[in-house]
């Protein structure tokens, strides 16, 4: 099984317990095409109100566990014109981007025993141009013995991954300015 | 064919399946040992042609901090201290750390960086960025993922903060040239922060403008007024 069609099976049933939960949900691809980082992120900073999880499946780290990123602090450029240059779009939305992320590896920890308990910090280049609450979850891994383990993990992580977006609704809407925790 | 006959040739297919059934397993492990020395001397081999960094015999042997992963399996690192006579300049002392890094720890599952990967060249600019140039093994040989790329540059900046002080920032090229992403996921766009100390805070760097991409309309955080983590990562 190629890491690019399991990502994309996770993509679709993500999709389907989403919606369950009364979201509306963008898939940044449908096929094996391959947009670019920065098509992705045009993508998502088009709509409003939005949240973008990016889905991955790592070749190493304990198989049956699944971690949460959220992208390192790094400063925002100085604010004189109002506008967020493109290159440090996650900037003012790193706060709400961190509870995102614990939620959801909260939910998913009660998943895959052996996960760790809150998101962790990496520097991936999808989240850096994302103007919105944004994470990655990572599978592990690509490498485990019976291929059809990592399907079948696949209800459990998009589960989680839908009630953890769930409980962040509040948090977001009450957040009276995109990047701004109240 | 008679029976005593049949006997005897039953009898020695017997023994040549037991034999066999004895010596397999001896043969594999040889197999693998030989394969196992050929990996290492082909590595050693590999070393000899890139690592053009000259040791520091004469200098005194110190206590020198190296971050592999810990044994922990948890994607966290752990430090080991070697002893190292390691030079005085910082760049030629840059160049020794990483390159003991590479070599790898005595555990090889501890690793963070690839067995092929070479540094090729340690620039260090007056404003304290470090800019380390891998072979390209560095990209096509790290088993990608975010964990293990993000811990292969945390492996890189923790060990320079904690041997080479003056080294403020890094900046990751593969074969001199700068690369979007290490494997697919772990920006390389950017600086890592190396050291953090208060009189050189990368934070107060001056941030150059945004080179390319459109904007958006927004309102900026207050990330900026927060000093970056060991291993966080800045823009230029």
């Amino acid at each position: 099984m190629r890491e690019s069609d399991l990502v994309l099976e996770y993509a679709v049933q993500a999709r389907r317990a989403l919606e369950a939960k009364g979201f509306q949900v963008r898939l940044t691809r449908q096929g094996n095409d391959n947009p670019s980082f920065d098509d992705r992120s045009a993508m998502a900073n088009a709509q409003r109100g939005t949240v973008f999880v990016t889905l991955h499946v790592s070749s190493t780290g304990s198989p049956g566990t699944v971690r949460v990123y959220t992208m390192s602090d790094f400063p925002a450029a100085p604010n004189a014109t109002g506008l967020i240059p493109w290159d440090r779009a996650q900037a003012p939305f790193l706060e709400l981007s961190h509870r995102l992320g614990d939620l959801v590896q909260g939910q998913l920890t009660l998943q895959f025993k052996g996960s760790p308990n809150t998101a962790q910090p990496a520097t991936v280049r999808q989240l850096r141009t994302t103007a919105a609450p944004a994470i990655a979850v990572e599978v592990s891994s690509i490498l485990v013995e019976d291929p059809a383990e990592l399907a079948r993990m696949g209800t459990g992580i998009t589960d989680a991954i839908a009630r953890g977006v769930a409980a962040f609704r509040p948090i977001y809407d009450a957040s009276p300015v995109p990047g701004a925790v109240p | 064919m008679s029976p005593r006959w049949r006997n005897r040739i039953l009898g020695g297919l017997a023994i040549a399946v037991v034999g066999a059934a004895i010596y397999f397993p001896i043969l594999k492990r040889r197999v693998q040992r030989a394969a196992r020395l050929q990996q290492q001397s082909e590595e050693q081999a590999r070393r000899e042609l890139t690592l053009a960094t000259p040791v520091s015999p004469g200098q005194p042997r110190v206590k020198s901090v190296l971050f592999w992963a810990s044994s922990a399996e948890d994607g966290s690192l752990a430090p080991t201290t070697v002893e190292l006579p390691l030079s005085n300049e910082p760049m030629l002392r840059a160049k020794q750390v990483l390159n003991t890094l590479l070599a790898g720890p005595v555990d090889a599952e501890l690793r963070t960086l690839p067995p092929d990967a070479a540094l090729l060249e340690f620039y260090l600019l007056p404003d304290g960025t470090g800019i380390a140039d891998f072979s390209e093994a560095l990209a096509t040989s790290i088993p990608s993922g975010i964990q293990s790329e993000q811990l292969a540059a945390d492996s890189i900046a923790r060990t320079l903060e904690a041997n080479v002080s003056q080294v403020q920032r890094l900046r990751i090229l593969i074969h001199g040239q700068e690369t979007e992403t290490l494997a697919g996921h772990l920006d390389l766009t950017g600086t890592f922060v190396v050291n953090t100390k208060p009189s050189q805070a990368p934070g107060k760097t001056p941030l150059a403008p945004p080179t390319a991409g459109a904007a958006i309309p927004g309102n900026n955080a207050p990330a900026a007024d927060k000093p970056p983590t060991s291993g966080a990562k800045e823009r230029p």
